[in-house]
């Protein structure tokens, strides 16, 4: 071989940055957001339609929500008004949410979530909270429940995708 | 980088976490490609590092339309960090060929599986800093004094290596 190189069309091995690298970057950048991850043994598709439902899920898993509204969307940019346990206290967030990934901010709040496949049949997922007004104290007390929260996320969906599996073989052997 | 990019590098400095994750969107497939190319089995990793280490450290950029050239000295010194930790754990240890010859050319046949492993299997015998200059040069088009600033090395010493790392790249190629 002789001449000039000729980038960039090579096939150059790639790194791979999926949506929870990405989330977990965000959280380590702000030093006041607890942050958790675990695996789900569900897979992708299943975990995110449940992880992801803002309105229908996210006030099963976070005890500190009661309702979210999405009030206005723009692709996957999304306004979002949000209750909690104290009557008529709401909060309105901006939101980034596309498959696998969101991220919200209040004026007191930021929340973040994400998942990524592992395989074809599980899926880890990550999830962080904080507050920047709260700082340390805020860190350590959303700590005490995130992991909670990842918990409750795992069990409804292996819940899910144990019924949807027994769903398939009574379907196949009907 | 003109002013909306800039504006949302500034409010990603300022800590607004949907500035960060749009900044991400630009950043991710450019700190992949050069983690990838120097780390290669430890790219993986060396990403993860390279973006929270651009995301912590992006109040200290001074200037916003700076941002790519500095990003790119981050992401290359962590994939040499991850590629050299790598080969003292008993990863692949590659022999710098010193030829005279500086024609050489990196093969860039698309879309071939089979020629994307042989061009990853010569790639792990070459060091991670010779990775690096070709990656910088060869992909990234970066000129030599250019390369030669994000790698904090004098032009002649980018030079050099890149003529090795060539030679030595068309060596194994041809073997």
């Amino acid at each position: 071989m002789s001449g000039t190189p000729t980038p960039p069309s090579a096939p150059w091995p790639s790194a791979h940055i999926d949506a929870v690298a990405r989330l977990r970057a965000i959280a380590a950048a702000r030093p006041h957001l607890a942050y958790r991850e675990r695996t789900v043994a569900a897979p992708f598709e299943l975990v995110w339609s449940i992880f992801g439902d803002l309105e229908h899920a996210v006030p099963e898993f976070d005890r500190y929500v009661r309702w979210i509204r999405i009030t206005a969307r723009d692709g996957e940019r999304l306004a979002l008004e949000s209750g909690g346990p104290v009557p008529g206290l709401r909060m309105r967030f901006e939101a980034i949410h596309r498959p696998g990934f969101c991220v919200m901010r209040a004026f007191a709040a930021e929340v973040g979530m994400a998942a990524s496949p592992i395989g074809p049949a599980a899926t880890r997922i990550a999830h962080f909270e904080g507050s920047r007004f709260l700082g340390p104290v805020g860190r350590w007390l959303f700590l005490r429940t995130i992991g909670g929260e990842l918990e409750t996320v795992a069990r409804l969906c292996e819940a899910r995708s144990e019924a949807t599996a027994r769903d398939a073989a009574a379907t196949g052997a009907g | 980088m003109h002013e909306p990019e800039q504006e949302q590098v500034r409010e990603a400095q300022r800590g607004d976490i949907l500035a960060m994750s749009r900044l991400l969107d630009e950043l991710s497939p450019f700190v992949a490609r050069l983690c990838g190319g120097i780390a290669l089995e430890h790219g993986d990793d060396a990403a993860q590092e390279a973006l929270v280490q651009i995301l912590r450290d992006l109040p200290t950029l001074r200037e916003p339309g700076a941002l790519r050239g500095w990003a790119r000295r981050i992401a290359v010194r962590e994939a040499i960090r991850h590629a050299q930790r790598g080969r003292r754990h008993g990863g692949v240890d590659a022999q710098a060929i010193d030829e005279s010859d500086s024609r050489a050319v990196i093969p860039v046949h698309a879309a071939d599986p089979a020629v994307a492993l042989d061009v990853r299997s010569v790639l792990e015998r070459l060091s991670p800093e010779q990775r690096a200059i070709l990656v910088l040069r060869d992909l990234e088009g970066l000129s030599e004094d250019e390369a030669a600033a994000q790698l904090g090395v004098a032009t002649g010493t980018v030079k050099s290596r890149l003529a090795r790392a060539r030679e030595a790249f068309r060596k194994r190629w041809t073997e």
